[in-house]
């Protein structure tokens, strides 16, 4: 049923809407939720009557809150769509015939297209027959004589993707007439662009394969009435040529509507993905290309593998980069400086190669970690053995290393080269020699050097010769007239070992004046990763191709490999998807859009009908009208719950945060969680519980001991941040099995009497913690025994397994005694106890770390003389009173300013020393006891 | 915080009020409240321990002089011996939850105050040395250090609605000071309070109230249910009884000061809303005078 531009799927629904009065009766009969509230005084009332006990009312605005979500909940439920586009019904149920574009041009708008092609479903009843006919060349495409339902054709629209080739509309009309269909309506989603190979005529047909799309248009519209709606890429949809010079890349970009200016950003993209480097384009109002430069070093543009327009989707807007378009990147081994450059080696070889390479110099080392694609090394005789051991990881991981002889080679080789030489050179034509220079033979068919022109006039006067073996043959690239090899290589692992019989530079021979020297160095280097240049015989399978969003992805069973001399014409196709393919030359990339030229359809048939974007959309308006319902209900809970008390002010925020969360699901949990936990920690320290410095204490399971050590820390915590610039935070307990412990300098453990033994985990974890320089604190707390001896042997049974140094007590000028104050005892609850610490960091010498003892033993119960109240007010007694509990907290403060500080106050020790040769002895001497020493 | 079963907190609550107050010279006229004991009255009396010579008075009998303090002079002297008495107090703690209630969360419950200023007024009362004890715990009254620490425990601990309600009598005569918020009508309160009477002859009545319960804040449509009970009810428009209910309240005080004078008792009120050194104050005056009326 339709009602102006609004369609129901469930008219009947709406029937329900005559039930609103009676809900409003109904409502307006329930009295809200009373307020809760406690009175203890409430028997006072007891007699009292209310002189006016009116039945509540619902106020107004509550009813129109809960009508119009009950009012929404039925309309929603009676499935309205919004769908401006709809043709009113003819009455008749013929076939209606859905045409998508699903060639690559559609890919930018592709979601549009569907959403047309979707909407348009809407439209026709649930048993019109639907028949679909998509326009790019499949073998598995539908059969446009499928007759399909409506539910049906929905899912097969979501599930249809677009193609990474073009469309071929003459195809597909061709297939239209094969199938017999005849439409009542045909509805054409179309991406708006001519096929690329065809051409508009003025007479409407086509002139080559392709057939225009105007045409295209006129064929159906004589078939039945055509609505179409044609989605143009609106931005710059395609890459469609990639320059490469030595400063950098230009890529250029095309695009349809040319109206305004637009920016864009495009991706340089490594193999696996990561992003090297971005660069903008900007299209002048009016123009249809643009360029988008890339200024990089070349050895980061060699990283580059691809090339993506940001935002854009579709395989137009992906180019990769093959091998052949990239420049190698070669490395020559310099050995420091040069008197007469123009006569060196190298100077030839960089001539050579500069115009197709990247040339980077320096020493083997560097160049290997550099890793090149080729490494040219000129008449280096024996390379050191730790050169050669890294040398040959790289040439075997798929390096080609070119060497030159010379008389340092000639005179001393090594192993890493193609074939065994002779110890000596052979110089031809010299005054002393039977011989004449000699020219080059032509060159082996299984060279790569085949196909180049043989240079007449080079000579060759010395060379090294290789020792005759048995495989020479097939190793020799090219050799003399007399047959004897001028160039040999061998592979090694996946990499290549050339060698020039001869020097680089001209000394030997004229070969480095020749032209086809240069082109004989570009296929050596090309040798690495077994690529070898241009075979125009070899066939290029494919590797990986672009889908029609231009995603990578294996190529599917039906693409097949292409020869080489077809590649330069091949058109993407299913057979020849876009991709990168992989052959004798190394890989050769297709590109969907390689010289694309963007011709979009103007001339529409006037029988058509035209869709705009607006017209063309259904908008299902189920779901909105539910939603709003539901959000209706949730403020009328809310207004519920406030009215009834519920919302105290303090817990209101969150309480709306939590139903706004759960309303609007985009807003995320997070806000829940953090409002959950907000009362154990602040927000900050939430985020980085590290950033706080704090103590902390193992809990025992005894609630006494427990309380009164976190008062105890507390109270410590407390006084450090009066006293001194020590300010820790709130202690935590920690649990040794569970918690990490590195984060708390000061671990504490009162051990109750009836203590349970540690777990072996909390052993371990404790004794990682004092491995690693964190201080436990272990006190008996059983100090008021009459004999001054301290009895720890509670201690074994506990903390069995616990990595405990020998422990000494704490000598009279160890450094605990004047971390802050000067002190001489170590008072706790009792006084008179001793401190028991690692005994290793007593004696300087065997001192290790920091010099803070990892444990520290004692029984005169500190917490409990360190414990107070957040007013400062002292929790438990002390036997000596106020003056024993003040010692007792500067024992503390000590303490924790020993484990913080390590042995940086221990460096005071020579303070007396120093102030003496300074002669200002006088005024340490009389420093009294108890004031700070700073 | 509530502090329920929380003792050191108590305690420094309490401490802290005591240390406000001067020191408690209870009167100790009323002779069937006073018992000898060992504790000093600081001045001269039935006792053990030697106070003071004075000269002697022709009204004192001649066995009373100090002859080898007479002889080092012409003067006759007689030796007097401390005041040492004690007297009793009893303090009960109403165990209903309605008292372990407080309308706000920035305030007391009124068990937690009541518990405060009873250890507070104990606690001067212990140092003065008279004997101290909780009602129904069935431990006499006692003196000393010990017997105080003994009654925080169990004033501390007294939440426990497993502590029966009923007011049961000491053995021994003593003075009563008894907190709750005597919401219940007037008759139970007689009826509870009348075999405590019988044996204390003076009592201190600390109605404790929450500024929710005397104020009536409650407007609209709101369920009232009274704590620990089942008791509930529905009000349509709350503001409508509110006078009504002041009213009720009024009674219900003007009731109660007449059931303390009936008793011979006396009467504070005290609202957790104020501070808790008023009603202290107010204790610590009627604990000065009693017995006055003797």
């Amino acid at each position: 049923m339709t009602l102006g531009p609004f369609l129901f799927l469930a008219p009947l629904a709406l029937l329900a809407l005559v039930a609103l009065p009676v809900i409003w009766w109904i409502l307006r009969a329930t009295p809200p939720m009373p307020q809760e509230a406690a009175l203890p005084s409430l028997r006072l009332l007891e007699g009292i009557e209310p002189s006016e006990e009116t039945p509540a009312h619902t106020p107004w605005w509550i009813l129109l809150l809960r009508l119009a979500a009950a009012a929404l909940a039925i309309i929603g439920l009676s499935g309205p769509i919004y769908a401006p586009g709809t043709q009113a019904d003819t009455g008749e149920d013929g076939p209606l015939l859905i045409v998508i574009d699903d060639g690559w041009t559609s890919a930018p708008r592709w979601g549009e297209l569907v959403d047309a092609a979707r909407a348009n479903l809407e439209t026709v009843s649930r048993d019109t027959p639907i028949h679909l006919l998509t326009t790019a060349p499949r073998s598995r495409a539908f059969d446009p004589a499928t007759r399909t339902e409506r539910p049906d054709m929905a899912q097969r629209l979501a599930s249809l993707d677009p193609s990474p080739w073009a469309t071929d509309r003459r195809d597909a009309l061709a297939r239209l007439d094969a199938s017999g269909l005849t439409p009542q309506r045909i509805f054409w989603a179309s991406s708006g662009m001519d096929d690329p190979t065809g051409q508009t005529d003025p007479d409407g047909t086509d002139t080559q394969t392709g057939l225009s799309g105007a045409a295209f248009a006129t064929a159906l519209a004589a078939r039945a009435p055509l609505t179409i709606y044609a989605a143009p890429p609106r931005t710059g949809m395609a890459i469609t040529a990639l320059d490469v010079d030595a400063t950098g890349a230009l890529v250029t970009l095309v695009r349809v509507q040319t109206a305004t200016e637009a920016d864009l950003f495009v991706s340089a993209l490594s193999r696996d993905g990561t992003g090297i480097a971005t660069a903008s384009a900007h299209f002048e109002a009016g123009a249809a290309t643009t360029g988008a430069r890339f200024t990089l070093p070349p050895a980061a543009l060699s990283r580059a593998d691809r090339f993506r327009i940001a935002g854009v989707e579709g395989a137009g807007a992906i180019w990769l980069w093959d091998s052949a378009a990239r420049r190698p990147r070669i490395g020559l081994v310099s050995d420091g400086e040069v008197t007469q450059p123009l006569l060196s080696d190298l100077h030839y070889v960089r001539q050579a190669l500069a115009p197709f390479a990247i040339i980077e110099e320096g020493t083997l080392e560097n160049l290997v970690l550099a890793a090149p694609d080729a490494i040219i090394m000129t008449d280096i005789g024996e390379i050191p053995e730790a050169d050669l051991g890294r040398l040959t990881d790289w040439v075997t991981g798929g390096g080609a290393l070119i060497r030159f002889a010379g008389p340092r080679l000639a005179a001393q080789g090594d192993a890493l080269t193609p074939t065994p030489l002779r110890r000596a050179s052979r110089a031809l034509g010299g005054a002393l020699a039977w011989d004449e220079p000699q020219s080059l033979a032509p060159f082996p068919p299984s060279s790569p050097f085949s196909g180049l022109p043989t240079p007449t006039d080079a000579k060759i006067r010395q060379q090294v010769l290789a020792r005759p073996a048995p495989d020479l043959d097939e190793k020799t690239w090219a050799r003399l007239e007399d047959g004897s090899p001028l160039v040999t290589a061998a592979p090694l692992g996946s990499g290549m070992v050339v060698l020039y019989h001869i020097t680089a530079g001209p000394d030997w021979s004229d070969l480095p004046y020749a032209g086809v020297f240069v082109e004989m160095l570009r296929r050596s280097v090309a040798a690495g990763q077994s690529q070898t240049i241009a075979n125009a015989d070899g066939l290029y399978a494919p590797q990986l191709v672009l889908d029609g969003f231009g995603r990578l992805v294996p190529p599917s069973d039906l693409a097949a490999p292409i020869s080489a001399a077809d590649f330069p014409q091949t058109q993407p196709s299913e057979v020849n998807p876009p991709g990168l393919y992989q052959g004798p030359a190394g890989s050769l990339a297709l590109n969907a859009a390689r010289d694309y030229v963007p011709a979009p359809i103007t001339d529409w048939p006037a029988g058509a009908t035209l869709l705009g974007d607006a017209e063309a959309r259904a908008l299902p308006l189920a779901g909105l009208a539910l939603g709003l319902a539901l959000a209706l209900i949730a403020i009328d809970l809310l207004v519920a719950l406030a009215t009834a008390g519920r919302l105290t002010t303090t817990r209101a925020a969150r309480t709306t945060a939590l139903l706004i969360a759960l309303t609007l699901p985009l807003t995320g949990p997070s806000a829940v969680q953090n409002s959950a936990e907000a009362q154990v920690y602040s927000e900050e320290e939430l985020a980085n519980p590290a950033l706080l410095m704090r103590f902390g204490y193992i809990l025992t399971g005894d609630t006494d001991t427990d309380t009164r050590v976190r008062e105890g820390l507390n109270g410590l915590s407390r006084y450090l941040t009066e006293r001194t610039s020590v300010a820790p935070s709130t202690p935590d307990a920690v649990d040794p099995e569970t918690d990490p412990l590195e984060l708390y300098p000061l671990i504490y453990l009162a051990v109750p009497e009836t203590a349970r033994p540690l777990s072996p985990d909390a052993i371990a974890n404790l004794n990682a913690y004092m491995r690693t320089g964190g201080a436990l604190i272990l006190d008996t707390r059983n100090g008021a025994s009459v004999s001054g001896e301290s009895d720890f042997s509670g201690l074994q049974n506990l903390l069995a397994g616990l990595d405990a140094p020998s422990l000494a007590p704490v000598p009279a000028d160890h450094v605990v005694t004047r971390s802050y104050y000067l002190i001489d005892s170590f008072p706790g609850r009792y006084s008179g106890r001793k401190l028991w610490i690692d005994a290793s960091t007593i004696t300087p010498g065997e001192r290790r770390g920091d010099g803070v003892s990892s444990l520290f033993v004692g029984d005169a119960d500190w917490v409990s003389a360190w414990a107070s109240d957040a007013r400062g007010r002292a929790l438990y007694g002390v036997d000596g009173g106020k003056l024993q509990r003040e010692y007792a907290l500067r024992f503390g403060i000590n303490l924790a300013m020993h484990i913080l500080t390590g042995n940086y106050k221990e460096d005071q020790v020579h303070l007396p020393t120093l102030l003496e040769r300074l002669g200002q002895d006088d005024d340490l001497a009389d420093e009294p006891e108890g004031a700070p020493e700073e | 915080m509530t502090y329920l079963n929380n003792l050191p907190a108590l305690r420094i609550e309490a401490d802290a009020l005591a240390r406000h107050l001067p020191r408690l010279s209870a009167q100790t006229r009323a002779s069937d409240a006073a018992h000898l004991g060992s504790a000093g009255r600081r001045r001269a009396g039935t006792g053990e321990d030697f106070w003071e010579y004075r000269r002697y008075n022709t009204e004192d009998d001649a066995s009373r002089v100090d002859w080898r303090r007479s002889a080092q002079g012409d003067a006759l002297f007689v030796r007097e011996t401390e005041l040492e008495t004690a007297r009793s107090l009893y303090f009960w703690i109403d165990p209903h939850a309605g008292f372990h209630w407080r309308g706000s969360e920035d305030r007391p419950t009124k068990a937690d105050r009541a518990r405060i200023l009873s250890m507070a007024i104990a606690n001067l009362l212990s140092r003065e040395g008279e004997r101290v004890g909780l009602l129904g715990s069935g431990q006499p009254a006692a003196f000393g250090k010990r017997a105080l620490e003994r009654l925080y425990q169990m004033i501390a601990s007294a939440a426990d609605p497993a502590i029966k309600d009923d007011l049961i009598a000491p053995k021994r005569a003593g003075a009563a000071i008894i907190a709750s918020d005597f919401y219940d009508p007037i008759d139970t309160w007689a009826t509870r309070l009348a075999p405590i009477a019988a044996k204390c002859r003076d009592g201190v009545l600390i109605a404790i109230s929450d500024p929710t319960e005397t104020d009536f804040p409650f407007k609209g449509r709101v369920r009232l249910s009274r704590p620990g009970t089942t008791l509930q009810r529905i009000l349509g428009r709350a503001e409508t009884v509110q006078t009504d209910y002041a009213a009720k309240y009024e009674a219900n005080r003007a009731a109660l000061s007449k059931l303390a004078g009936k008793l011979g008792w006396q009467l504070i009120t005290h609202s957790t809303g104020e501070d808790a050194l008023v009603a202290a104050a107010q204790l610590h005056a009627r604990l000065s005078r009693l017995g006055e009326r003797a």
